[in-house]
């Protein structure tokens, strides 16, 4: 019971932790290189999720700070860390489906069991 | 000035990259020169480093003179300043050969941007060896992933392409791995900076035990795939074995190796000695590495392709390093630490020679090599050098690294290691001594018939590097010196 009670007051660590777990079992199993892509999308929001609700303050407000009124503020760093991670996602994105294209005009599909098909027939 | 030293290389690398495709542009002529001059100042500035930190010892540098716990702070000390060290000759050298051999190997309108992602991925490996902030070695980690992909890609051939996404999906699981990581270190001890942290983390253990079992164990398995430890390296072959031979000799050399040493800051710097007691992971390295170890060099002796083969020799040599990790509290991380530059001279230097081979005859399979000894004296005789240390023979340097590490072994009353690394060593000597003996000796069967002269820009690097391994060999002193301050944290 005490662990269920847990669970559902930090349930967006809960959350973030299944959906990292997605994102991590789609990249690994899928042969399809764009869901493969999507997985890593998935798994990386995952964490920025996680980290930005550490940061978290429950009842807090952006952090602009008005000398004596008292607000409780959320915690920025995590979330200005994030956009950087946010940035770094996008690249490897963008660059992984640039050579999913490349790949694309080689073999003609984006299955990675497909492709190695392909190869084991040619070299034979 | 000097205070700022630190930064500025990675500023110049950093500056250096950017400005190369503009230079592109304009001046085409000038990307190259650019190119080596803005490593040949890394290498002096690392140089230099190391006299300061022998004068004043370990210092500090505040990133916009922001103090920690909010500016990110770079940290010098020797293990920083002997990865620069290692990061900054071997990049040179390796680019100087590439100079020539890249204009084979990839188109010539991508060659400029080539230059670009090599200077990058030279910047982010010197951050990483710096920085003493979790993010920032992330983003260090990221920026590092993506150069070290981009310069196997950059070979328009399709073999290289699937190779460089397959390692992309596998070093982006790593990345995940690690930023998670570092999240759960950030919520428990609301920190980033590695020396906060580590005040903060014996404390936190007795709260959040299972935060830092799960950082330490993500940091592990992250920076074990990018850094290619046994189960985790099947992205290694491919993308090793098809890149254009200097971003062969930069990845086996360099790359991997780089990530091994984040993980030794992290092991032992920032994660308090108790955690070792709570949970094995020094055992769980280890274990992993005597696997690297025999199933590398076993993987290795199975393959036809020269380069493929030297692919997976780089998986044994980085269980020697883990090993060295693995052992840690006796000379065995002198040993572990001392083969990062030891196989990066070695590893580069035969990949750099293979590179010779192919471009000067077309061959990869090592069957048509017999008598290619005879063709290219000056080349296996560096390949016969760099075999001969992979293997352990006394007057190479690979000799003392593995000697140290066996003596850790010893240290820490654990001779079956040194079984191990005996037996490796055996095993390194049945793939590599055939190759010598048929290219020097082997009656030739087929008369190579295209054979293309080799420039002398290209064989000079690689007779350098085969100096040094046998200079090294014999008086390992200096590195050892270093070697031992660096591991005393």
């Amino acid at each position: 019971m005490e662990v269920i009670t847990k669970l559902l007051n930090n349930y967006y660590y809960f959350a973030a932790m299944i959906l990292f777990v997605i994102g991590f079992h789609t990249m690994l199993t899928h042969s399809n290189l764009i869901k493969k892509i999507i997985g890593m999308n998935i798994m990386d929001t995952s964490i920025f999720l996680f980290f930005v609700s550490i940061g978290y303050v429950r009842g807090g407000r952006a952090p602009i700070i008005q000398e004596g009124a008292g607000y409780l503020y959320v915690n920025p760093l995590p979330s200005a860390l994030i956009l950087t991670g946010i940035v770094v996602a996008v690249s490897v994105t963008a660059y992984a489906l640039s050579l999913i294209v490349k790949l694309y005009a080689h073999y003609g599909t984006m299955d990675a069991d497909e492709i190695a098909i392909i190869r084991a027939r040619e070299e034979r | 000035m000097s205070l700022h030293l630190p930064v500025l290389i990675v500023v110049l690398l950093l500056a250096a990259s950017y400005t190369v495709p503009l230079l592109d542009r304009y001046r085409r002529g000038l990307t190259l020169p650019v190119t080596i001059l803005s490593l040949i100042t890394a290498f002096i500035s690392s140089l230099y480093l190391l006299y300061l930190i022998g004068v004043q010892g370990p210092f500090v540098y505040h990133l916009g003179g922001w103090p920690p716990p909010w500016g990110i702070e770079l940290y010098i000390d020797y293990l920083a300043v002997y990865m620069l060290i290692v990061i900054s000759s071997i990049g040179l050298l390796v680019i100087i050969y590439g100079a020539k051999d890249l204009l084979h190997e990839i188109n010539e309108e991508v060659l400029s941007w080539y230059y670009t992602l090599y200077l990058l991925l030279m910047a982010s490996m010197i951050g990483i060896a710096l920085t003493n902030d979790l993010f920032n070695l992330f983003v260090f980690v990221e920026i590092s992933a993506i150069a070290s992909c981009g310069i196997i890609s950059a070979k328009a051939d399709r073999r290289c392409i699937e190779a460089s996404i397959k390692y992309l999906i596998l070093s982006a699981l790593g990345s995940g791995c690690i930023l998670l990581a570092v999240a759960m270190i950030y919520m428990i001890t609301g920190n980033l900076n590695f020396d906060y942290v580590a005040a903060a983390l014996p404390e936190a253990l007795k709260l959040y035990p299972y935060n830092i079992v799960i950082a330490l164990g993500l940091f592990v398995v992250g920076f074990g795939v990018k850094s290619a430890l046994f189960p985790l390296h099947v992205w290694l072959p491919d993308a090793h074995s098809s890149a254009p031979s200097p971003s062969s000799a930069v990845l086996s050399g360099l790359v991997i190796k780089i990530y091994a040493v984040a993980l030794v800051k992290l092991l032992f710097r920032v994660f308090p000695p108790q955690i070792f007691e709570a949970i094995p992971i020094l055992d769980v390295i280890l274990f992993l590495s005597v696997f690297a170890v025999m199933a590398g060099s076993i993987f290795a002796m199975v393959q036809d392709d020269l380069k493929r083969m030297l692919a997976y020799s780089s998986i044994a040599q980085i269980g020697y390093i883990f090993m060295g990790i693995g052992l840690f509290g006796g000379r065995a991380l002198t040993g572990g630490l001392l083969h990062i530059f030891n196989h990066a001279m070695m590893k580069s230097m035969l990949f750099l020679a293979a590179g010779l081979i192919i471009y000067a005859t077309g061959i990869r399979n090592l069957k048509d090599l017999k008598g290619i000894g005879v063709r290219m004296p000056w080349t296996m005789g560096a390949f016969a050098v760099g075999a001969f240390s992979m293997v352990g023979i006394p007057g190479t340097s690979g000799f003392i690294s593995k000697w140290f590490l066996a003596l850790g072994a010893l240290d820490l009353n654990r001779p079956f290691y040194v079984a191990i690394i005996l037996l490796s060593s055996l095993l390194n000597g049945i793939y590599y001594f055939p190759i010598i003996i048929d290219a020097f000796f082997g009656t030739k069967v087929d008369p190579v018939s295209e054979f293309r002269d080799v420039p002398a820009l290209m064989l000079i690097p690689v007779l350098i590097l085969a100096a040094g391994v046998i200079f090294f060999g014999f008086y390992p002193k200096p590195l050892l010196d270093l070697v031992n301050k660096a591991i005393s944290f």
